[in-house]
């Protein structure tokens, strides 16, 4: 590896402050206590309760699972904070009574809030370790009848709407993470797009872990009805700290007829310094219905932070003609870990679904690609197409594919591909022949080999994860 | 019949165990005696396991299957249909025991061809630097029974720089129901030799037993082998095969396996290119029907540099049956300008067939050229049209494309007799009716 791709991958975290806010955090420790005590902070309804409680004991008798091709310590849940809330806690009404030093912390991060927001055209609900601070634009969506709020305000405000569909996508004993986060999950983005209503914005939200030895497991759910449709990004960034952070989210989205769920991600969690000290465990549970005939849900993802990121955003292809889709870049450097894909499971009649994929390692690291298609007996007419390409940048990182194939249809046709390469000194010799540096031109090369997902990306996210990635490979070429 | 928990069918196991007879050799006995240690030591794979999630194999503990006995009163004309034209060297084993009257084998000055145990003697110190030294028994329950019970085996060794112009014909019957075989291959390539060898797997009538057998390939630097694999044992019968291979500088390994018998059969197939510009070319069919399942596992490991593989597996399913495939391969660290390439296809031809299918690559290295695909679908309605407009019935379409789909592996098999005789099982089991 010469020294120039070297240099690239090297570039410090840029997020990696610590804000000096006032937290109320929780003691460490997980039991029923302290659950109730989540609950009772929150002032939640007593079936919320309940359904926490079930989701505790659910995960009692689970065990940690240990097929995934990642390597970590044994995560003691005992010395974890499930509760860490900014300080004061007084009902915000406008921006302008948020803690200044959390709106520098925003300003900082360059999230796009307040009179920003509008020029970015994004409303935005912040999630600040596990408490949601504010959501932008509420008024605006509420005359179109969308509910965008945090979950916890939802629970109070639409609490028909809660019971109605949380936990129906990821059961509370769905796996270990998510039935830890059904039990302690604290806040959480909660969209609901009546009947007929095209989001006439982008929804976001962002999401913040400041305090120091606290998880963040914050739970999402958004529902789109018949003929609705809605685009929803999701950011995320964390200090930097010597210990490692967990956060294990759920998200869960539910499509009914004709409707379209789009809902993209760029993932920047504090990796971990360069010898891999550090780092958030993210490990997530993300889940879409496709309930209704017709009805889309896609996934767009980019992946650059965490010290191990862990999640597949899955599609349940329950309706006729329904259409998922999968759209992935996973970049790894230093000893991060990724263990990531999707899982596409057709029951309804000509069901589709695509995945791209794309990894990227670099230094010490290792990614992989898992994926399930299943095709259901009921499933006629099914059509998967799966794509997953690796590219290899030195010859210490690793790259993994485990594609599960399950076809129980005859009238199925199931597609799969997958290749690897690397940036060859050939190319750079090329790009340098047209007078263009060897750094411009590994940003250039990876730029097109990421090209069918960036251009999955709203406008905004593309141009931030485009240049995410020539920060996160800087010094790993040359 | 009542389900003997899993533990009971292998202590009964272990009980007939102890009381065979002790060989001559010390070494072979120590052998025996680990693996036999190994086997107390494991369990019967669940579909919990993850390398057999998809293979139920618990139904085997439903009757002891006892070893099976020596006697036979096989005769020549029994099984001379069998035969195939071309090969002139024979070795027949019936239930796992190697019979001699049955076997055709031409001495000439070094090519060792034989039973194994007549050669445990005088050739020592090569079968013990080789033995179990590739399919190793540690954590494989069946590689380990069968050495546990090994007795009888082909044994081969193709002396330096020596060409086998006629392929060997390794032959193993079944004809004892309810009873376990155990059948064992060893293959040495010395270096620059090349040889062809024809395993087959094949049983008179149809009734249930268990075949258990371990193939040993080790070809040394420029050594080639064309091994060809045929099972075709009754559709009642469980066969689970492991075959390992090693390879040592710039030697090659071709294979086509082709799967047609058995109730649950099983192969898996580890192929080690242990040194630079080791090539290897990997072919498998599996032709099942009604409520076969057949399951093959390769592994390919590229553990040095300029390795090249390339396999093709492909699948035709019908009735109730269902086909596995995992095909692994790994790039090592360091096992530079490796080319691979890997394609699994699979043809669904009733609508109850199942299909799990999982390529698999594990890659360590950067300047690697490697590339898996995976298909599985039905027959294409336009290539049945355009038959039927050339004046094809809708069947006899359907049937030719299923045959040609199975065609293009068995076409890679170089001896016409054994060619001929897998197209007509092809052909007799695509028509449907």
């Amino acid at each position: 590896m010469s020294a120039v791709l070297q240099s690239l991958v090297n570039q410090p975290y840029k997020h990696g402050f610590v804000t000096d806010i006032e937290s109320d955090v929780a003691p460490k420790g997980l039991n029923e206590e302290i659950i109730r005590l989540i609950s009772a902070k929150k002032n939640e309804p007593e079936w919320l309760l309940a359904f926490r409680l079930k989701a505790y004991q659910k995960w009692l008798t689970m065990a940690e699972p240990e097929w995934q091709n990642v390597r970590y310590p044994k995560i003691d849940f005992q010395d974890i904070s499930y509760y860490s809330a900014p300080k004061p806690k007084k009902k915000l009404a406008s921006m302008d009574e948020v803690d200044p030093e959390l709106l520098r912390t925003f300003e900082k991060l360059g999230v796009p809030m307040h009179e920003r927001a509008a020029l970015a055209g994004v409303a935005v609900d912040v999630i600040f370790d596990s408490v949601s601070v504010t959501t932008t634009y509420k008024q605006k969506l509420a005359e179109v009848g969308i509910i965008f709020c945090s979950i916890s305000e939802a629970v109070h405000t639409h609490p028909e709407l809660i019971q109605k569909y949380l936990g129906t996508v990821v059961p509370v004993g769905d796996n270990y993470f998510a039935a830890l986060n059904s039990a302690v999950f604290t806040d959480g983005s909660f969209c609901f797009i009546p009947k007929g209503v095209k989001c006439p914005m982008d929804l976001s939200t962002y999401f913040r872990i400041n305090t120091e030895g606290s998880g963040q497991f914050e739970r999402t759910l958004i529902i789109a009805e018949e003929d609705a449709s809605v685009s929803y990004l999701e950011g995320c960034t964390a200090p930097r700290f010597d210990t490692n952070q967990l956060h294990a989210a759920v998200v869960e989205l539910i499509a009914l007829d004709n409707a379209d769920i789009k809902y993209s991600t760029v993932q920047n969690w504090y990796a971990g310094d360069e010898k891999g000290i550090g780092g958030i465990y993210n490990f997530v549970t993300k889940r879409g219905l496709a309930k209704g005939v017709n009805s889309r849900i896609s996934w767009t993802q980019v992946e650059t932070g965490s010290a191990i990121t862990w999640k597949y955003p899955s599609c349940i292809l329950r309706g006729e003609n329904s259409v998922g889709e999968f759209y992935s870049v996973a970049v790894t450097n230093n000893y991060q870990q990724a263990d990531t894909g999707t899982k596409m499971i057709h029951i309804g009649k000509n069901t589709r679904s695509t995945i791209i994929s794309k990894g990227i390692s670099a230094g010490h690291s290792n990614s992989s690609y898992r994926g399930l298609v299943r095709v259901a007996p009921t499933a006629e007419g099914a059509r998967n197409y799966s794509q997953c390409d690796s590219m290899l940048i030195g010859d210490q990182c690793g790259a993994h594919t485990f594609p599960y194939i399950q076809v129980h249809n005859n009238s199925a046709q199931v597609e799969h591909e997958a290749s690897t390469s690397k940036i060859g000194e050939d190319q750079l010799f090329y790009f340098s022949q047209r007078g263009i540096g060897a750094e411009e031109a590994v940003s250039m090369i990876i730029n097109g080999f990421c090209k069918d997902v960036f251009q999955q990306l709203p406008m905004e996210f593309a141009v931030e994860a485009t240049k995410l990635l020539s920060f996160k490979l800087e010094g790993s070429v040359g | 019949m009542t389900e003997l928990p899993h533990a009971n069918y292998l202590a009964g196991l272990l009980k007939s165990w102890s009381g065979k007879p002790v060989r001559p050799l010390s070494w072979l006995n120590d052998l025996r005696a680990r693996a036999i240690d190994r086997v107390s030591q494991q369990a019967l794979p669940t579909k919990r396991d993850e390398e057999w999630r998809f293979t139920d194999i618990s139904t085997l503990t439903h009757l002891p299957y006892l070893p099976s006995r020596p006697e036979t009163h096989l005769q020549r004309h029994d099984i001379d249909h069998l035969f195939l034209s071309e090969a002139r060297i024979r070795l027949v084993f019936v239930d796992g025991y190697f019979q001699q009257q049955l076997s055709t084998i031409q001495n000439s000055d070094d090519l060792i061809i034989g039973n194994l145990p007549d050669f445990s003697a005088s050739h020592s110190s090569i079968l013990e630097s080789h033995l179990t030294q590739y399919a190793a028994f540690d954590h494989n329950i069946f590689a380990a029974l069968n050495t546990a019970f090994l007795r009888d085996g082909a044994l081969l060794i193709i002396p330096k720089n020596t060409t086998i112009a006629d392929p060997i014909h390794l032959l193993f019957i079944a004809t004892q129901p309810e009873v376990t075989s155990y059948t064992r291959c060893l293959l040495i390539g010395e270096a620059g030799s090349n040889v062809t060898l024809v395993e087959e797997y094949a049983a008179l009538e149809q009734f249930a037993y268990i075949n258990n057998s371990v193939t040993e390939i080790a070809l040394a630097a420029n050594a080639q082998a064309n091994h060809i694999r045929i099972q075709r044992e009754s559709k009642q019968a469980f066969h689970l095969a492991n075959c390992s291979v090693a390879l040592a500088h710039a030697s090659r390994y071709l294979s086509t396996s082709i799967s047609l018998g058995s109730q649950i059969s099983r192969y898996n197939l580890d192929i080690r290119l242990a040194e630079e510009a080791a090539e290897c070319s990997v072919d498998g069919l599996a032709l099942i029907s009604d409520n076969q399942l057949a399951d093959t596992h390769t592994c390919i490991d590229h553990v040095k540099p300029n390795g090249t593989s390339h396999q093709q597996h492909k699948c035709i399913v019908d009735g109730s049956a269902h086909a596995v495939f995992n095909g692994k391969i790994i790039v090592r660290p360091h096992a530079q300008r490796t080319n691979s390439s890997q394609s699994s296809r699979n043809l669904l031809l009733s609508k109850t067939a199942q299909i799990d299918t999982k390529p698999q690559l594990e890659i360590f290295a950067d300047d690697v050229k490697c590339a898996h695909g995976a298909t599985v679908g039905q027959l294409d309605p336009e290539e049945i049209f355009y038959l039927k407009s050339r004046g094809l019935s809708e069947l006899s379409a359907r049937n030719l494309l299923t045959f040609a789909f199975g065609a293009e592996i068995i076409s890679r098999i170089s001896i016409p007799s054994l060619r001929q005789q897998l197209e007509q099982a092809v052909l007799n089991q695509t028509q449907s009716n």
